[in-house]
């Protein structure tokens, strides 16, 4: 912690910069207009390429940039107090140390490091595996061992997380935006109603969801204590229990995103055209038929638009984390875990090839839930386009 | 007589088939508002638990079984929590964390509206070569998660000298960093008439008036629309203060109040500064939220509908 300059201090210069940054940036634009229309690009190319500059330019040195330094980085060890990154001896170390897994016999009496041993490579430190899991089978142990367990466990959580939360918020969702397109009454207050979770910033809905599950006071374990009675048994400890981690995490997301998804369909709905239900009805369709036949369908872009933002959002979650201090052996998210190997433990090199690793995952889901669409995701305007041809 | 009976008969029937049918509704409407209201609840409980935690004494947290209505009312917990805050890191005041995240929201959110409209209308009006594969990778580039650039950015503002300022904040917004705009108000650009530009490209008006002049009125809703998502997304951003800002003097109100949770509410949770701060963090947005509704359903909705 340094000393505080005081507000001022601290604003003025980030403004001045800031406008210095605006005025560069039209300067920019404009010399580069300048510059086109003298190497003879007409008008309208040369505005329109000058008007997305701006992101063009963010984009190399904001994006593309820092993808290939991560890149970089991911080979090298880089403690951040270091002037800059060392070399390793094996460049896929950070990504054997991250993903290294093993199964081994544990033999009577041996302890579960010894049996497990170190990771075979010309690293800069010994890396030993750890034990992940033990199972038995036949009469013997075996031990599953990992060399970074928490990252697995990491990965592990939030592909869970995102497998659980984002078809319940979706069905959920659903099934709101169906009750609130039957024609109910003050549908404006409503939709305002369910929306309001969604508003709240992510770091209230954590903080207040903490409270609400807290173990021996919260609002929800008094509630329940007439069940807990019933049932004789133990209060629920949810963020506190390793098993329930998860759908304690789940309960709150579900709580905060079912507002907005449920707006978006109930869009998606309203644009539904009243004449494809009647058509139906006219050719007997019963309740089942319009809704498999029609709603579903005409449903399938905002149902694909809300099943990949869903995804890329779950697989990142953050700020929640940051409010829950769960324990890190079993409820951390990989975006947190990440985090923290790069600033808290100083391992930038390591960090940066966990991103590598997230990315890869992300983007592997999101071409997979793509690729899928074409089975089951219905554009109006295409269907027309095949029946002319 | 026989007759009549049959079609008096048939009267009867017709009226019990009637009243069944109108019985059938009114259950199914029943039931429909049954299931609305519950959803209410679950909303709602957890919000009216927030505030009313925020309001109680310390001794009544724990009540078993739970007081909904603080009972005294203690609203000096909003002051209070700010004197702990303030106990711990001299300076740290109410005035100066809101002078702090409004700082960073204003710049940050001017900046972004001001360049994702540039780029916008770009993208929607103009023919360039490459155009398409522009855009195309612009929209790629939101499956790439934070993870990925955040130490690599992180070493390119530490190059810079400008770790522990509000730079990183606020100036990269001139860049339209959001995708998700540029692609909103593209989608609102391409639905006015080119008509527009050629009247106004006849009246003799360069791009520059013909923008602010024509286009930009014309897209007002979608501009107002990323103007309070962005208010919303910057006031709520935690990760890029967290990373960059460490004198907690400076700090904007999400990391004041984590902050908090760190140092003060460690051992001893103390759920009603907690709650009274959570509270404060939501106001703003619930206002806005009420104020301009309208433009965050159609920023919500465009993406998935129009897109």
């Amino acid at each position: 912690m340094t000393g505080d300059p005081g507000a001022f201090a601290t604003y003025y210069p980030t403004l001045l910069r800031y406008i210095a940054v605006a005025v560069g940036l039209a300067a920019l634009m404009f010399g580069v207009y300048r510059l086109l229309r003298r190497l003879g690009v007409k008008r309208e190319p040369a505005t329109g390429f000058v008007l997305v500059l701006p992101w063009i330019v963010g984009f190399l040195a904001f994006v593309l940039f820092p993808i290939g330094l991560s890149f970089y980085l991911s080979f090298t060890e880089y403690n951040v107090l270091w002037d800059k990154p060392r070399s390793l001896e094996d460049p896929l170390f950070n990504y054997k140390r991250a993903l290294s897994v093993k199964i081994v016999e544990l033999p009577e009496g041996q302890r579960p490091l010894q049996a497990l041993g170190v990771l075979e490579s010309p690293s800069p430190e010994t890396v030993r595996f750890r034990e992940l899991d033990r199972f038995r089978w036949g009469n013997k142990t075996y031990l599953i061992g990992a060399t970074d367990p928490f990252f697995l466990k990491a990965v592990w959580l939030t592909l869970r997380y995102a497998l659980f939360s984002i078809p319940l918020g979706l069905v959920g969702a659903l099934g709101v935006a169906l009750l609130l397109n039957q024609k109910v009454r003050w549908v404006g207050f409503w939709r305002t109603l369910y929306y309001l979770p969604a508003v709240l910033p992510a770091a209230a809905v954590a903080l207040l969801w903490f409270w609400l599950f807290a173990p021996t006071s919260g609002l929800i374990n008094s509630l329940l204590k007439p069940v807990y009675q019933l049932l004789d048994m133990q209060p629920l400890g949810w963020f506190t229990d390793k098993d329930l981690v998860l759908p304690s995490f789940v309960i709150m997301g579900l709580w905060g995103v079912f507002g907005a998804n449920t707006v978006i369909l109930l869009a998606g709905l309203k644009n539904i055209p009243a004449e494809l239900y009647e058509a139906a009805a006219i050719d007997g369709a019963g309740n089942w038929m319009k809704f498999r036949h029609i709603t579903i369908p005409m449903l399938s872009p905002a149902l694909f638009y809300n099943l990949v933002t869903g995804t890329i959002a779950a697989l990142q979650i953050f700020t929640q984390q940051a409010f829950i201090p769960t324990n890190r052996d079993d409820g951390w998210f990989v975006n947190w875990f990440v985090y923290n190997e790069a600033f808290n433990f100083g391992r930038m090199g390591y960090a940066s090839a966990l991103g590598w690793m997230l990315t890869l995952l992300i983007v592997l889901l999101t071409l997979l839930i793509f690729r899928s669409s074409s089975a089951w995701v219905f554009y109006e305007g295409m269907r027309r386009d095949r029946g002319k041809g | 007589m026989a007759a009549e009976t049959s079609i008096g008969r048939a009267q009867v029937r017709a009226e019990r088939l009637r009243r069944e049918r109108q019985l059938q509704h009114l259950i199914q409407r029943a039931i429909i508002y049954a299931l609305l209201l519950l959803g209410a609840l679950i909303i709602l409980v957890p919000f009216f638990w927030m505030v009313s935690t925020s309001l109680k004494v310390e001794k009544h947290l724990f009540d078993q079984p739970p007081q909904w209505i603080p009972d005294p009312i203690a609203p000096e917990n909003y002051i209070e929590a700010w004197e702990k805050l303030a106990s711990i890191a001299p300076g740290l005041t109410f005035w100066r964390i809101m002078g702090n995240t409004l700082f960073i929201t204003g710049l940050a959110m001017f900046a972004e509206m001001f360049s994702a409209s540039i780029v916008a209308y770009g993208f929607a009006r103009f023919e360039f070569k490459g155009r398409d594969v522009i855009f195309f990778i612009m929209l790629s580039t939101m499956m790439i998660p934070a993870t990925l650039t955040r130490v690599p950015t992180f070493l390119i503002w530490k190059r810079l000298g400008l770790l522990n300022t509000y730079d990183p904040m606020t100036v990269p917004a001139w860049f339209a960093w959001g995708p998700a705009y540029v692609f909103l108000l593209r989608q609102f650009f391409l639905t006015i008439p080119r008509e527009m530009e050629d009247a106004a490209a006849i009246d003799g008006a360069n791009p520059i008036q013909t923008y602010f002049y024509i286009m930009l009125p014309l897209v007002k809703p979608a501009f107002l629309a990323i103007g309070v998502l962005s208010f919303q997304a910057n006031w709520n951003n935690f990760e890029s203060p967290l990373i960059y800002l460490n004198t907690t003097q400076m700090f904007p109100l999400i990391l004041a109040i984590q902050f908090f949770q760190e140092s003060l509410s460690k051992e001893a949770p103390k759920w009603h500064y907690m709650m009274a701060m959570a509270t404060m963090m939501a106001v703003p947005i619930l206002a806005l939220f009420f104020a301009a509704q309208r433009y965050f359903i159609e920023g919500l909705t465009v993406g998935a509908v129009k897109g």
